[in-house]
């Protein structure tokens, strides 16, 4: 990271840090909002972005997630923030045995095959499966988290605990890019034959991918049951799932920082867009036609990336 | 017995529309290999173009139902065909270069906007078509209930994918289409204009996409802006089933998925009528992980 | 020309005034889904509101100070109206009206009351909504287990002895049908089919022929009206003569449009009544004051609820003398009583629900006309 690089990510974490001193409720909720799509874009950055799998049924992880706290929570009384690492295990979980058959499928199959998991998940919800979802009414009454003894309550408190939870993940995910399995998963997006060639175990790397965004998003599905203290399956509609795919794409797939600023701009134009009232958000989808014409290759390209999406293009379009 | 064959039938008929919308999923794909996802949308636009015209230029009335019918019809494809053009040209022929997911996210705005727009102009609430425009006669065939239009509802389909079929195979532009499919570069080093094919494609996909919402229009009577929505999904689903980018799998993919749905919701359950026909799909990509016609495309070096 | 200066001085007439006033109103939101599924619901709140509010600045306002009417979108989903109950809080709102579903209305309920802003909800009908102790929060619409007993109720009257129940899995609607259901079961009535169907379809032939299958005297759809009206079109082109009869989320003008009048012919439902029912000479003159200005009527009761809703957070402010909420939410529990509204008579017990029965039995006539029976 270059020197200027560094000043300005610092500037932006700092300013991100006093910002709500400075806000009011309803700002620091479009924040926290902000931040909790920026944790399962992040997820999904790694799937996506990173192993080069199309997934459009991220929010069915992100459900497997909130639900898990949310079961564990008003049935058992285990604090919120303790089902966090199930939260995780169950999505991950979920995840693995789902990809398991299919994560060899070319693209698109792979596309719809995400994108029915994700509905099948959704109306097994609505159905109240094994009668514990509490189908199309969700789950209510899911107690605040408590950490070191405060329980976290105004959005002002939660701002600090979405976002310190980003700041980990931010931190972990940049080491984890430029680890060998990173590294891995690049490659095996760039050309798969050519990896399995040179030994990479692409089932594997593409599973752990897969595995791991998932667990991300059903620790972000934690966070949004605590901050929400309802959940219901309309939460977790296909539609988040197309909201998250746009984020990761528009960012700049395999883009850390380009995921975060899409994140801003995905979930926060169209509050600012709330003076158009009803045209809203046919200015959000014609902002998202134009902002991808002329920054086709996403707003913030990752280094290295802006080749490899492109051959990865080239060689998908055979 | 019989209720298993009235299921059938209305399998039929729902899947009949799934297939039309499925074929433009399949041209564009098969030429572009771009998942069209604002196809759906104008689907939704030949509904309202189709109400509009009607009832401003009360074609039936002037004409009579059959006449009438098929002019407008004509217009509203024609229509639908600048549309699905004009839609090319804005949104996917400036990232025909690019990483292919980023046409994904164009076409999913175009998507949002297109909705957005027909809520603006028409308002949110529910469309209607006039009541009476359509003889209302049911045959009735060996104790099956078979509304009339349900039967010319397919068979429009039907005869619109068969003429396709042909003008695809048969015709030398048809063969321009399927050369650009294969092979993009080749094809323009035989003189082919791809352009003009990509155009081409992107003018007869929406305007069988919106003869189909001019059909749902006229038999189910009632449209709304979202309704792209829920059809174009089921439309590409059917796509993938019958192995995107195949003409015949298209129309295959939209009845079958048509009728597994009817199946589905009379033998196991309705509310789950949706998962039900995901997990089938689920189970024939493992077997068959191109869908049930598509090619097996092997990865070359 | 004479015309259009007089328009002009109108209208800077209203900005120059609207400047003068910003300073110093009383502020009362509205949560409507003006975007998304429930948008024409939403859009209808809206007129109404500022409408009623027009009205009653006209008359001097509320305090001595005029109404302001702030307007937030909750999209009819329960993300969008957290951010909106958030927004609202932020503006200085007294009170707020909204909204229509049920989940939505929930997303925002704890919101208001730890922001301690007196909520009257217009079209959420879910029982819990009411049972978490929240004093802060009223509604103006009915409960759904007041309507599961309406349904019963009329069911039995009718004289019919199977009954299949389908709802659409939103919670309302599956809410609706259990309470019916073990109301029904306990009355020894014969329940044979109950299942739910997918909304926003377009062809339910498939769940129609599955449920002529069961054989039933009579058919409780307690979904909403977009495929009631579907239901119905189909049902008669299956030349099945079966009676239908809904809940109150099909009572809407729409419903006949979409199913055509003679496939609508002899539909029950159980409603509020209808905007054109409402008697009182106020809700005539309301009523004609809004044909006036939108050249409409207001296409569902659930908008008119809304405009109660204002109503009675306009009374309460004026009751309480002040725009403290405790002292708002304490006069409308105790002291408001029998107050003439829209739609009737309005009181609210210690859980914030309207008082005094609300539903009535809807039948659709030959002409597509919901008519009220006695």
């Amino acid at each position: 990271m270059s020197r200027a690089n560094l000043l300005v990510t610092g500037l932006c974490a700092a300013l991100l840090a006093v910002a709500p001193l400075f806000l009011n409720a309803y700002q620091v909720d479009v924040l926290n909002s902000i931040g909790l799509y920026a944790l399962l874009a992040l997820g999904l950055n790694l799937i996506l972005g990173e192993a080069g799998l199309f997934n459009m049924g991220h929010a069915a992880f992100y459900a497997m997630g909130a639900y898990t706290t949310a079961i564990l929570n008003t049935r058992y009384q285990i604090p919120v923030l303790w089902t966090l690492p199930l939260s995780a295990a169950v999505a991950g979980a979920f995840a693995l045995a789902v990809a398991r058959p299919v994560v060899h499928l070319r693209g698109d199959y792979l596309l719809i095959v995400t994108i029915g998991v994700g509905e099948i998940v959704r109306i097994a919800l609505v159905n109240d499966v094994f009668g514990i979802t509490g189908g199309a009414n969700g789950i209510f009454g899911i107690s605040r988290p408590t950490l070191f003894g405060v329980v976290i309550r105004q959005p002002q408190q939660f701002f600090y605990l979405i976002w310190g939870f980003v700041a980990l993940t931010i931190f972990l995910f940049l080491r984890l890019k430029r680890s060998r399995f990173g590294r891995a998963l690049n490659y095996l997006r760039e050309d798969e034959t050519a990896a399995e060639g040179s030994g990479i175990n692409t089932d594997y790397y593409k599973l752990a991918a897969f595995g791991l965004g998932a667990a991300w998003a059903g620790m972000a599905g934690t966070l949004f049951a605590a901050k929400m203290t309802i959940i219901s399956p309309e939460s977790f509609s296909f539609w988040e799932s197309v909201v998250l795919f746009m984020i990761v794409i528009l960012g700049g797939a395999g883009s850390i920082p380009g995921v975060l600023l899409a994140a801003f701009l995905v979930i926060g134009l169209p509050e600012l867009f709330r003076e158009f009232a009803s045209a809203r958000m046919l200015v959000f989808g014609l902002v998202m036609m134009v902002m991808m014409v002329f920054r086709p290759q996403g707003l913030w390209p990752s280094r290295g990336g802006q080749v490899s999406l492109a051959l990865l293009g080239k060689a998908l379009k055979r | 017995m019989e209720e298993f064959f009235q299921q059938l039938t209305n399998g039929l008929a729902v899947g009949g529309i799934y297939a039309l919308i499925a074929l433009g999923y399949t041209m564009v794909y098969g030429v572009l290999k771009l998942i069209n996802f604002a196809h759906g949308d104008l689907f939704t636009y030949g509904a309202y173009l189709g109400l509009t015209l009607l009832t401003s230029l009360a074609l039936t009335d002037r004409l009579g139902f059959v006449a009438g019918v098929l002019v407008l019809a004509l217009m509203v494809m024609g229509l639908v065909a600048v549309l699905g053009a004009i839609l090319e040209r804005a949104a996917y022929r400036p990232l025909r270069e690019s990483p292919r997911l980023s046409a994904v996210v164009s076409a999913l705005g175009a998507s949002i906007f297109l909705q957005n727009t027909l809520m603006l102009i028409y308002g949110a609430r529910f469309q209607v078509y006039p009541d009476h425009i359509l003889p209302a006669a049911t045959l009735n065939i060996f104790g099956l209930y078979l509304p009339l239009m349900r039967v010319l509802i397919v068979l429009a389909s039907v005869v619109m994918m068969v003429a396709l079929y042909l003008f695809i195979q048969k015709t030398k532009i048809g063969t321009a289409i399927r050369a650009a499919a294969i092979d993009q570069g080749a094809a323009r080093l035989m003189g082919i204009d791809v352009n003009r094919v990509i155009m081409l494609v992107f003018l007869v996909g929406p305007a069988l996409g919106g003869a189909a919402g001019l059909m749902v229009g006229l038999y189910y009577g009632q449209i709304n802006f979202t309704m792209g929505w829920v059809y174009g999904m089921k439309a590409f689903t059917a796509a993938i089933l019958g192995g995107i980018g195949n003409i015949p799998g298209a129309m295959v993919g939209g009845l079958l998925l048509g009728v597994i749905e009817a199946l589905g919701a009379a033998y196991i359950s309705i509310a789950w009528k949706d998962a039900i026909a995901f997990c089938v799909l689920i189970l024939i990509l493992i077997v068959r992980p191109t869908g049930l016609l598509g090619e097996r495309v092997a990865d070359k070096v | 020309m004479k015309q259009k200066l007089l328009a002009l001085a109108v209208a800077v007439g209203l900005v120059v005034g609207a400047a003068a006033q910003a300073a110093d109103t009383v502020k009362i939101g509205l949560m409507a889904p003006l975007t998304g599924s429930w948008a024409s619901e939403g859009q209808g709140m809206k007129k109404i509101v500022e409408l009623l509010a027009e009205q009653q600045n006209a008359k001097g306002g509320v305090l001595g100070k005029q109404i302001e009417i702030v307007t937030e979108d909750d999209g009819g989903d329960p993300r969008t109206a957290s951010l909106a109950a958030q927004r609202l809080t932020t503006k200085g709102v007294a009170a707020v009206v909204g909204t229509y579903g049920s989940s939505v209305t929930e997303a925002s309920q704890a919101i208001y009351d730890e922001a301690k802003i007196p909520q009257i909800a217009n079209g959420s009908t879910a029982i819990r909504l009411t049972e978490k102790g929240f004093k802060h929060f009223f509604r103006t619409a009915p409960r759904d287990d007041e309507q599961g007993r309406m349904a019963a109720q009329t069911i039995d009257k009718l004289g019919f002895k199977t009954v299949a129940i389908l709802h659409d899995s939103t919670s309302y609607a599956k809410g609706l049908a259990d309470e019916a259901n073990a109301l029904l079961k306990k009355k020894g009535t014969n329940v044979v089919f109950f299942d739910a169907l997918t909304p926003g379809e377009r062809d339910y032939t498939t769940i129609l022929t599955k449920l002529k299958s069961a054989n039933p005297d009579v058919v409780l759809f307690t979904g909403y009206f977009p495929e009631a009206g579907l239901l119905l079109r189909q049902k008669k082109d299956m030349n099945w003569k079966v009676p239908f009869i809904g809940g109150d989320a099909t009572n809407n003008s729409d419903l006949v449009k979409i199913a055509g009048k003679e496939a609508a012919e002899g539909y029950y439902f159980l409603s509020p009544p209808q905007p054109q029912d409402l008697d009182t000479a106020d809700a005539k003159a309301f009523l004609a004051g809004y044909q006036k200005k939108y050249n409409e009527m207001p296409a569902s009761i659930w908008a008119v609820l809304a405009g109660d809703g204002f109503q009675v957070m306009v009374a309460g402010i004026a009751g309480a003398k002040s725009t403290d909420s405790a002292k708002i939410a304490d006069y409308l529990h105790k002291d408001l009583k029998g107050y003439a509204g829209l739609t009737g008579s309005l009181s609210f017990d210690a859980k914030g629900d309207r008082e005094g029965e609300v539903y009535r039995v809807y039948q659709v006539d030959a002409e597509g006309k919901f008519i009220m029976q006695k």
